[in-house]
């Protein structure tokens, strides 16, 4: 296999592309993650644009509109109180996006903290971290997220509750992996002439280490942005997630559990589930896309 | 081994009373009064009210309460149930049980699918059968639990009317009995299916390249220089190799049984203890609910345990650190 990919390999890249550049490259020709990449920018510029989109209002219920099927002024129908099932989706995307961007990036940003703390100084400082993401990750997940949602809410907005919430429950994983891939990288000679040279920890940790693992990084949190928007949108369906009255896709999906909308009215938690689907779908191929491209050894 | 078992044991009870104290906490911080079911609601004497919160230890101070709470917990009394008006321990022993024959059924489906699929994927790797299997995997791994849940739902019970919708068992049927039994695994079946998806996508995805790794290997090499069948290398000279790793992974099927019941059991309204529990959230049951929280606590924790100890087994060099 490896000699095969060698031997068939793409004429190699001109010398002086910068990594970045080769990776860009690489990525561009990978017709799948283009396309998920072309799906996920639509759904996203759609879902932001939403109030310049449709004019219908969200929260205003129609008792002379309710349950109607799709049709040219409703495309896809009406909900139970009479809302546009279209315009819900793109507002419920607006919600579920924000939600998964929002604790993507403060779980990757928090986790990458602490396991390069915990990886770089090592000794007690590592035992003592180390300690504590086992405790968070020894929390059943679902559980304690619904738990505290349910103490927390009605306090502050909800939104902003359930990222509190879910991020403070999810960085473990991040926090191992960042430990684990700064251990082995601190071994390298241009750290050691760093710390030789009287660099302080925070540039060396900055400036040398994060840099070399930032492609790891990277790939991981692609990962946990599907996932987050999985875990924000299973909350809602239970109930513990987005407060019903902001729209997510959670939150449209969740009136399948009547049994009447589910057997009758698919057009109502068909869209959102179909959108949710592709939406992870998208950003896994994205994932694979970028892992591809950043690994240096895969030429295609 | 033995000194492994029991060092892994004991650091278990640190995690063990860390979460009992957070789960405590955060049942005090729950909104709402705590006291619901055991006080009189048509009496809203303040002073009878006073004396029930006396006499229910609500009034002692905080560490007394977690004691008490505590020290009734090991002891088996979970307290009594502000809904249901029964013990708690009696009203979590009848649903564990449903709980149990799910995670059990969905263990069970998960190994015969992924087995039938991965040895098939990574026999005729590369084949259009390969990129069919890997391409179910990849679904399995993409479609979230609750909206395989719904879709089935929509499809198999409401379009086709093979299988039942919600429930743990056909209504009216003596305990025991063959129907009965027949009926109960009807009713677990699609919720089992649903909460083994992603452990069948991802047990699937491991044996197929662990079997393409082996089959280049020299052993194989050897056995087809001496003539040795095909099925026969497949199924037992590369299987063997391929089952070790995948031991393993059984102590994580129990924290993803775990964190999937809650919503497994919701969409299927399984009478499980996931059901139970967000039943105890919204009604505020508090004695259910820090019972629960706790179960699902010592679940995962002993899901880890028998992960470590599983590694600790395959792979000895574990059991030094």
């Amino acid at each position: 296999m490896e000699t095969n990919t060698i031997t068939n390999a793409t004429p190699k890249p001109q010398k002086n592309m910068s990594p970045w550049a080769i990776a860009r490259r690489k990525f561009v020709k990978n017709k799948l993650a283009m396309i998920s990449l072309a799906y996920l920018l639509f759904i996203i510029i759609i879902s932001f644009l939403a109030p310049y989109i449709t004019t219908a209002d969200i929260s205003l219920v129609n008792i002379g509109q309710m349950e109607l099927p799709p049709s040219a002024d409703h495309w896809f129908g009406t909900d139970k109180s009479g809302r546009d099932v279209f315009t819900r989706l793109l507002y419920g995307g607006r919600v579920s996006l924000l939600v998964g961007m929002a604790c993507t990036v403060a779980v990757t940003i928090f986790g990458t903290i602490v396991g390069s703390i915990a990886g770089y100084f090592g000794g007690k400082i590592d035992s003592i971290l180390m300690r504590f993401t086992d405790f968070v990750l020894n929390f059943p997940f679902l559980v304690f997220v619904i738990v505290l949602s349910a103490i927390l809410f009605g306090e502050v907005d909800g939104v902003w509750v359930l990222i509190l919430v879910i991020s403070v429950l999810s960085w473990g994983g991040v926090a191992r992996l960042v430990r684990s891939k700064v251990l082995t990288e601190k071994e390298n000679e241009y750290v050691l002439a760093a710390v030789s040279i009287g660099t302080n920890p925070f540039k060396v940790i900055t400036k040398h280490l994060l840099p070399n693992i930032l492609s790891t990084i990277i790939v991981q949190s692609t990962i946990l942005f599907a996932n987050m928007i999985v875990v924000e949108s299973g909350l809602s369906y239970l109930g513990f997630g987005v407060p019903s009255s902001t729209p997510s896709w959670g939150n449209m999906l969740k009136a399948s559990q009547e049994s009447d909308v589910l057997q009758h009215m698919p057009w109502i938690w068909a869209p959102p589930g179909i959108v949710l689907v592709l939406t992870i779908l998208s950003i896994n191929f994205i994932g694979e896309g970028i892992k591809d491209a950043l690994n240096p050894k895969s030429y295609r | 081994m033995l000194k492994y078992t029991l060092r892994r044991l004991l650091g278990m009870i640190p995690m063990l009373l860390l979460i009992s104290i957070v789960v405590f906490s955060l049942a005090m911080f729950m909104p709402g009064d705590p006291l619901g079911g055991e006080i009189d609601p048509t009496n809203s004497d303040p002073e009878y009210i006073e004396e029930m919160r006396e006499k229910l230890g609500y009034n002692d101070p905080i560490h007394v309460q977690y004691w008490t709470w505590v020290t009734n917990f090991v002891q088996g009394d979970f307290g009594k149930s502000t809904q249901y008006k029964v013990q708690v321990s009696e009203l979590v022993k009848s649903r564990m049980l449903n709980t149990l024959f799910l995670g059990i059924s969905s263990i069970v489906i998960t190994y015969i699918f992924a087995f039938a699929m991965g040895m098939t994927a990574g026999r005729k790797a590369y084949s259009k059968l390969d990129h069919f299997i890997g391409g179910l995997n990849y679904f399995g791994l993409a479609v979230p639990n609750y909206i395989a849940g719904v879709v089935i739902i929509y499809f198999f019970s409401f379009k086709l009317g093979w299988i039942p919708f919600g429930g743990s068992h056909e209504i009216g049927l003596q305990p025991g009995t063959l129907e009965y039994w027949i009926s109960r695994f009807h009713y677990v079946l699609a919720p089992a299916i649903v909460l083994g998806a992603l452990s069948t996508a991802s047990y699937t995805q491991f044996l197929r390249n662990d079997i393409i790794e082996s089959s280049r290997k020299d052993f194989v090499r050897t056995a087809r220089a001496k003539g040795t069948s095909e099925s026969k290398i497949y199924n037992s000279h590369i299987l063997r190799n391929s089952l070790i790793p995948l031991i393993t992974f059984l102590g994580f099927d129990i924290v993803t049984i775990v964190n999937g019941a809650v919503i497994t059991e919701a969409i299927f309204t399984y009478p499980g203890i996931g059901t139970l529990f967000l039943n105890s959230v919204n009604n505020r049951d508090y004695s259910v609910l820090m019972t629960l929280t706790m179960f699902f606590s010592l679940l995962v924790l002993i899901g880890n345990l028998v992960a470590d100890l599983l590694y600790g087994i395959v792979d000895p060099r574990i059991r030094i650190d």
